[in-house]
């Protein structure tokens, strides 16, 4: 018998757990040129704000060991050309499209959210409570009743699921997590990138012009995990856990972890296709585990 | 939808050409006759501390051997450990990317300008040129060097049978000097319908463009930045256009008419 991958996160069904990260596929157009976009749980857009933005200046990105750093500067082609050209797009695939929304200020926010609330394809929004690369985005992130304030003004004005994606640059991302439960999150996702620095040695200059950016890839699994874990314990809403996702054994870790699904970011970039994989691969982990629901697997961590 | 192909291709040729310089030839691509003159492949290498791929424009193809060749510099670690592949060893091959050069018109003299490692989009252009029947005897390769260990290939370039003209800055081999100063020379005394096809290190991507100007020529040139995705996702490998805001070099690029991005 076939294992069941299904998960259901805000009373919304997806066929798998695997998600693909904002900002690691665009809104899908590329993506859509290496695999069938309906074989994913779900899609995660770039983040989009009211009006267009076009970014740091290059060089936005730089390589470092087992990952990257990033400061693009949330370049994205604001809401309603997004609604018009990007959301229609993706109309054409069966897969759960997941809009990421990133604001200077929580009105931001509320006034996207509404614009996409009259979007059907928009079957849930994630709040970016966490660009490390632009200043606005840091305030919500680190303040706890700012960030259950958004929460609750934009599910006044959103109809649907509305996810809340926390940073990992905060003392204690417990209470952001707990604060965006009481403000009515259905989900969290976590973790968004670390803030880090490379630096040129011969030209003394910091390999970004933004100087920091954020770290992601390999390098940030462990405390991807180690956080996914401690607000797992800490809320009853569903986790969806991100953070070096490679392959499918990352995957069943963080479910272990406490995430009920998973996003795929910065594998992307090398292997496009890793999520085809590791759904592929999970299906012969359950049957061989004999598992019938992956749910099963959630939070089974036996700590010491 | 499926455009872009993943493989896991096999290394089937590898030589040593001069100074820092090696040639791969990639097998098991069955689509290589898919990709165009300017077009890239993005490789992922094989080893400890290179995360990301990295880009080589196609140098040629051999559609019933389903190969493509690569040629590229030694400068740092992807590339130095690309180095040591052997035949036999696998690598995964990614492509077509990017956006190749668009075809002269047939009655035009096509000048191209190749600067050091820059070389092999402009050789595989020549190639498909001849192989779509424009006129040998129109199209002219100018091909600059540090030195005479900068070039190679040269045979390749000469059995195309058209006019080579190689430069060295320090004058070991050819005409001495900047190679677009070779072509500044050969404009002044020549005339006609000309297009200009150009790739190289950005500063001599400039002086093209400045030449293009001056003579009212037409053309394109192929420019690089350091990539991550290679598809147009991540927004990284972005240079700044002359009507404002950015464009992303691998999936917009990385061939631009002059006058569009900020050199
Ligand atoms: C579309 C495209 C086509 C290319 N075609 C060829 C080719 O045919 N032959 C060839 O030899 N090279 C080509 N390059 C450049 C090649 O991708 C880089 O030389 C390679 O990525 C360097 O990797 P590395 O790990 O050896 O160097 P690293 O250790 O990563 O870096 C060494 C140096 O190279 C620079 N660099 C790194 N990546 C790139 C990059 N993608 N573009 C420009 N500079 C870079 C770094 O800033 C650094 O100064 C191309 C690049 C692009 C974008
Ligand atoms: C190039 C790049 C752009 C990103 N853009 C966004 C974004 O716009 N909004 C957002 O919430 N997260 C963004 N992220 C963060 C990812 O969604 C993800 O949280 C992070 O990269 C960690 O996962 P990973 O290690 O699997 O990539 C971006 C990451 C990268 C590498």
């Amino acid at each position: 018998m076939k294992p069941d991958l299904s998960v259901v996160i805000g009373g919304i069904k997806f066929k798998n757990p695997i998600w693909t990260a904002s900002g690691t596929c665009g809104y899908g157009e590329e993506l859509a040129e290496v695999f069938d976009l309906s074989r994913l749980g779900g899609m995660v857009t770039k983040s989009i704000t009211s009006n267009p933005r076009e970014g740091h200046p290059p060089p936005r990105t730089t390589e470092t060991v087992s990952g990257m750093l990033n400061a693009i500067g949330l370049a994205n082609v604001g809401v309603d050309r997004f609604i018009k050209e990007k959301l229609k797009f993706l109309e054409r695939f069966n897969t759960r499209v997941i809009v990421n929304v990133a604001g200077a200020k929580l009105q931001e926010y509320v006034e996207v959210c509404a614009q996409l609330a009259d979007c059907p394809r928009a079957d849930m929004v994630e709040l970016n409570f966490s660009c490390p690369n632009v200043e606005a985005g840091m305030a919500i992130a680190t303040n706890a009743s700012l960030a259950e304030k958004t929460v609750s003004e934009v599910k006044k004005v959103f109809p649907r699921p509305v996810i809340a994606k926390l940073s990992p640059n905060v003392t204690d991302i417990t209470q952001i997590a707990k604060a965006c439960e009481a403000g009515g999150a259905e989900a969290l996702s976590l973790i968004n990138t670390l803030i880090g620095m490379a630096v040129d040695i011969e030209t003394f200059r910091p390999r970004l012009t933004n100087n920091t950016g954020g770290l992601s890839g390999p390098a940030i699994k462990p405390v991807a995990l180690a956080m996914v874990h401690k607000v797992y314990k800490a809320v009853k809403i569903p986790i969806i856990g991100l953070g070096g996702i490679r392959n499918y054994l990352d995957v069943i870790e963080f479910l272990l972890c406490g995430a009920r699904a998973v996003q795929i970011g910065t594998a992307l970039f090398v292997e496009p296709e890793t999520p085809i994989k590791i759904i592929r691969d999970l299906e012969k982990y359950l049957s061989r585990k004999k598992i019938e629901n992956i749910q099963e697997l959630v939070g089974q961590l036996r700590i010491y | 939808m499926k455009k872009v192909v993943i493989e896991n291709a096999v290394v089937i040729k590898r030589d040593r050409l001069n100074g820092d310089c090696r040639s791969l030839t990639i097998g098991n691509f069955p689509k290589s006759r898919l990709l165009k003159p300017g077009q890239f492949v993005h490789i992922r290498i094989p080893g400890p501390d290179v995360y990301f791929r990295r880009a080589f424009s196609v140098y040629d193809i051999n559609p019933r051997a389903k190969s493509l060749q690569v040629i590229f510099k030694i400068v740092g670690r992807g590339t130095a450990l690309l180095a040591e592949l052997r035949k036999g060893d696998r690598l995964n091959v990614m492509g077509p990317l990017g956006k190749g050069f668009d075809f002269p018109f047939l009655r035009d003299k096509v000048i191209l300008i190749a600067g050091g490692i820059g070389m092999p989009p402009i050789y595989f252009l020549a190639k498909k040129l001849i192989e779509s029947k424009y006129d040998r005897r129109k199209i002219l390769f100018f091909y600059g060097g540090k030195t005479k260990k900068e070039l190679v290939n040269m045979a390749h370039i000469r059995k195309l049978g058209i006019k080579l003209y190689p430069t060295t800055d320090n004058g070991s081999y050819g005409f001495r000097g900047f190679v677009t100063k070779a072509v500044r020379e050969f404009l002044n005394t020549e005339t006609g319908q000309f297009r200009i096809y150009a790739c190289g290190p950005q500063a001599m991507l400039r002086a093209v463009e400045e030449i293009a100007r001056k003579y009212s020529i037409p053309g394109q040139i192929s420019v690089e930045a350091p990539m991550p995705c290679g598809m147009g996702i991540c927004q990284g490998c972005v240079l700044p256009l002359v009507s404002g805001g950015y464009t992303r070099v691998c999936r917009d690029g990385p061939v631009y008419q002059f006058g569009e991005v900020l050199l």
